[in-house]
């Protein structure tokens, strides 16, 4: 029987492949031609030939080593559920407040309502824009073939920064200042959540919701 | 018909061929090419050249997971099973295809062929 491991080896070289990946491909790849060479036995064939039905498999190996490389490199480089979620998700929470802190150093002025003696600062030019934030994370996140939860999160992703600087600031304040829940009434935290959390996040749902359809994956392949 | 456009239709048809089957149970390479090819009466059908790419694609974007283990034999083999992301990519693909081939079959008449 020949050495179907060593034909292998010496068909993709271990340049061809990462060289985590060429031990593992070069050991399953050999075990395909060895079964297909042994079922060809199975049914009759003589040596020779079922040899040559299992090296039938590859017409050309350069050709396969260079699929296989592409599909191992970009495993090998950023996994699924980097390129789908926390890149996305990371460009959007970078560039959402940026535009924020960009327009208070451009001086634009916040629209200030007034909710009996509590001011909620509203900036509506940045408001106005998170929709397209909402968008451009969610259509990141689907060009990437994330599933609907994923581009919910990367859409939402600003407001959901948001809501972990609350969770790791509001418990170290308390430490910091035991009375700060007395000085601060609970409507005080309300309309901060409101102001910086809901708000927001309902603007940027509504950029993301034209991009929770299911992927179109035949369209996919076809790309 | 393009050899481009037909290598894309076999290459999602492929991916749907292999969904199903690993939907029913985890298989490795060798296993998936003869099913496919069994049940299909030979319609469809695999080569190591054509299945493998085609599995580490899928393995990368979520939807297959490969692990070593002995085989009945008891010889080790790469056993894929279907990821949980890859079985919500099942439905909408199939639906897909039947729309597909609806649309195909309304133009030609293709299931009457």
């Amino acid at each position: 029987m020949p050495d179907w491991k060593k034909l292998v080896g010496e068909c993709i070289a271990p340049s061809a492949l990462p060289s985590a990946s060429h031990n593992e491909v070069v050991s399953e790849l050999a075990a395909h031609l060895e079964e297909t060479y042994e079922g060809a036995l199975s049914q009759g064939l003589t040596e020779p030939a079922a040899v040559a039905l299992a090296r039938q498999e590859v017409s050309d190996w350069h050709v396969l080593a260079k699929e296989i490389s592409r599909a191992k490199s970009e495993e090998n480089y950023m996994n699924n559920r980097t390129r789908s979620l926390w890149l996305p998700a990371m460009a959007n929470v970078i560039l959402a407040p940026g535009l924020l802190m960009i327009l208070q150093k451009l001086a634009v002025q916040p629209h200030v309502l007034w909710i009996g003696n509590m001011a909620m600062v509203l900036y509506l030019p940045w408001l106005i824009t998170l929709p397209l934030f909402g968008a451009f994370g969610a259509f990141l996140a689907k060009r990437a073939q994330a599933h609907l939860v994923n581009r919910l999160i990367v859409g939402l992703s600003p407001a959901l920064a948001v809501v972990g600087a609350f969770a790791v600031i509001l418990p170290a304040s308390l430490v910091i200042d035991r009375h700060l829940l007395t000085n601060f009434p609970f409507a005080y935290f309300a309309l901060t959540i409101c102001n910086w959390i809901l708000l927001p996040a309902f603007a940027l749902l509504l950029g993301t919701l034209p991009f929770l359809r299911q992927p179109n994956t035949l369209a996919r392949t076809e790309a | 018909m393009t050899k481009r456009i037909r290598s894309k239709i076999a290459r999602g048809s492929g991916e749907l061929a292999i969904l199903s089957l690993l939907a029913e149970q985890p298989l490795y390479g060798f296993e998936i090419a003869k099913q496919i090819g069994e049940r299909t009466g030979g319609a469809l059908k695999f080569t190591l050249a054509s299945l493998y790419p085609l599995l580490y694609d899928m393995e990368k974007h979520g939807w297959v997971e490969g692990r070593w283990q002995a085989n009945h034999a008891g010889r080790d083999r790469r056993y894929y099973r279907l990821t949980p992301g890859g079985r919500r990519q099942l439905a909408p693909l199939r639906e897909e295809w039947r729309t597909f081939f609806q649309a195909l079959d309304s133009l030609a008449g293709v299931s009457h062929a």
